[in-house]
């Protein structure tokens, strides 16, 4: 039993909802992780990425330009996360693509020191946080990057970047101090 | 309630920790435990086996765990056979399920068992396992494991309400204290005084290794029957008179306070209201302490003290013997290793075992009545409770 998720508020720095991407400068993403190599697909966190695997290919097109973006119900006017085909409160299948804020404040953070999975042990140590992106209802989890774990402040700026995975795919994180 | 009574009459443990045994090997050794610990049970009586089990496909290679399960432990159950996945509270809901078919009339006797094998050889794919209870392809690719996001709790707990460092130490020393008197824990004979519980390193700050419970092999069984057969295997049956479950969101951006855990409000509000009394009725509690801030926080969901005086509620003593109620007595989830599927299994049979004063007195709570038992899974998104009420009549 599952509640869908709060109702979300509107927001007017919400990019509005576009039917396709327009054309934008393709930046070049950063360097890929430190120890990423292809690993089993039943040991591999990240999502596929191609129209033949996932409804949502349109999420990681707009990622590869640097944008991050999510699915909204105008509908109900619930900016959904993660993106998806569906919504929980209506049930509405139409939809629309929205782009989200590049930027945001630490809600909350921490690192792993140890115990990291398969594939990350030669990222350690690595901090994740809770990020309230600016100006809309929306806390994201992900990667901090740029700072060290003990440099990091609740409250601090992060900005969302793209990254390439290492292997043809990519996907997103928050890096903070620049 | 309605429905026909049940109760839960017994039960047996493997010892948990690191285990040189099989996750087939771990079920053949609680059900030969079971059979010893209660030698009214028959084999033939067990009408349907419900079975905890987390994760056996990533620690074990091994789907389709029921039938193995009976097979290791001798049972051939005509009614119900299945198993039961909800993470870290899969042990509680094999119990769950087991109590609602018995309830309905489905099952007259049943075995609820829970079984995890965590140590594997690679420790990476055992944390890769952990990682895959969370949002896979969102959460996952971020190094989402349960420390760093217990870890954020702790930090905007502390950030909220002043929590300490030393009232986090409070609850791992309380809960080694009350495993050193159980020999099945895989902290037992380890002592960690809250001096050298600050003093471990840091897993995900601001939690130490002494915050977080461990990975652990172990397996747990309990039997539960009808009304009618409980004093057949037991003078002191744990009745079920209430359960409750919750769960609000699934991604980690769907999550709202971290330090409010509105689930565990209402799972608990559903269990007491069945059993028709009070959290202040509570006399011993096992509670969900995967982590030392989770009981902290569960304290105050549960509605023993106010909204973010649980670290001082810890520090006070106040779960202690002697205190307002005890809670985790077995040892919790810190002392006893969390070998997922069974952590449930084993909190229910301890309060089995409170209620007919078979454990030491240094951890038995006085002529308990009243029980609870939560289990939270994942990170805090689902929480289940129970709450059992001790002899007396159906």
């Amino acid at each position: 039993m599952s509640a869908p998720p709060r109702p979300r508020r509107p927001s007017a720095e919400l990019v509005p909802p576009v039917a396709e991407p327009p054309a934008a400068p393709a930046p070049a993403p950063p360097a890929p992780p430190r120890s990423y190599e292809k690993r089993p697909f039943l040991l591999d966190f990240f999502p596929l990425e191609s129209e033949k695997d996932t409804r949502i290919a349109r999420f990681f097109v707009r990622l590869r330009e640097g944008r991050l973006s999510t699915t909204r119900c105008a509908r109900d006017d619930l900016l959904l996360w993660p993106p998806r085909t569906a919504c929980p409160k209506c049930h509405s299948e139409e939809l629309v693509w929205v782009d989200l804020p590049s930027t945001g404040r630490l809600y909350a953070f921490s690192a792993v020191l140890a115990g990291a999975p398969l594939g990350m042990e030669g990222e350690v140590p690595f901090s994740v946080g809770l990020v309230d992106l600016e100006g809309v209802p929306l806390r994201l989890f992900g990667r901090v990057e740029g700072k060290p774990w003990n440099a990091l402040a609740v409250g601090e700026v992060v900005h969302v970047e793209a990254y390439e995975v290492g292997d043809g795919r990519v996907f997103y994180r928050f890096r903070a101090g620049s | 309630m309605s429905g026909r009574a049940v109760a839960l009459v017994g039960g047996a443990s493997v010892p948990f920790g690191v285990r040189a045994a099989t996750w087939a090997e771990l079920a053949q050794e609680v059900g030969a435990a079971l059979f010893r610990e209660v030698p009214e049970l028959r084999g033939e009586d067990v009408d349907s086996l419900f079975v905890g089990a987390a994760e056996p496909e990533r620690f074990a290679f091994q789907s389709h765990v029921a039938p193995l399960a009976a097979e290791q432990m001798g049972l051939r159950p005509t009614r119900i056979l299945q198993r039961t996945e909800l993470a870290c509270a899969s042990g509680q809901s094999a119990i769950r399920s087991a109590y609602a078919a018995i309830a309905a009339g489905l099952s007259d006797v049943a075995v609820a068992v829970g079984v995890e094998k965590m140590y594997i050889p690679s420790m990476a794919e055992a944390n890769t396992a952990m990682g895959c209870v969370m949002d896979r392809p969102w959460d996952g690719p971020h190094g989402a494991t349960a420390p760093p996001f217990f870890a954020m709790v702790a930090q905007r707990h502390m950030l909220e309400h002043g929590t300490t460092e030393e009232q986090l130490a409070a609850v791992s020393e309380k809960n080694h204290r009350f495993a050193n008197t159980n020999p099945h824990a895989q902290f037992y004979e380890k002592t960690f005084s809250r001096d050298k519980l600050l003093r471990l390193p840091l897993v995900a700050p601001p939690l130490r290794l002494g915050d977080c419970s461990s990975m652990t092999d172990g397996a747990a069984a309990v039997v539960l029957v009808g009304e009618e057969r409980a004093r057949r295997y037991t003078d002191a049956p744990a009745w079920i008179r209430g359960t409750g479950q919750y769960s609000d969101f699934h991604n980690l951006a769907n999550a709202g306070s971290l330090t409010d855990w509105v689930g565990l409000k209402h799972a608990a509000r559903e269990a007491l209201g069945r059993a028709r009394i009070a959290i202040g009725d509570v006399d011993v509690a096992e509670v969900h302490d995967c982590f030392t801030i989770s009981e902290i926080v569960e304290y105050e969901s549960l509605g023993l003290c106010p909204e973010g005086a649980g670290g001082a509620f810890a520090a006070d003593g106040r779960g202690e013997v002697g205190g307002d109620l005890v809670v985790n007595p077995r040892g919790g989830l810190l002392g006893c290793g969390h070998p997922l599927g069974a952590t449930g299994i084993a909190q229910a049979l301890e309060i089995y075992r409170q209620f007919a004063h078979e454990v030491p007195a240094a951890r038995q709570a006085p002529d308990p009545e009243w029980a609870l038992v939560h289990n939270l899974s994942g990170s805090a998104n689902v929480h289940s409770v129970m709450v059992y009420q001790a002899g007396g009549a159906a």
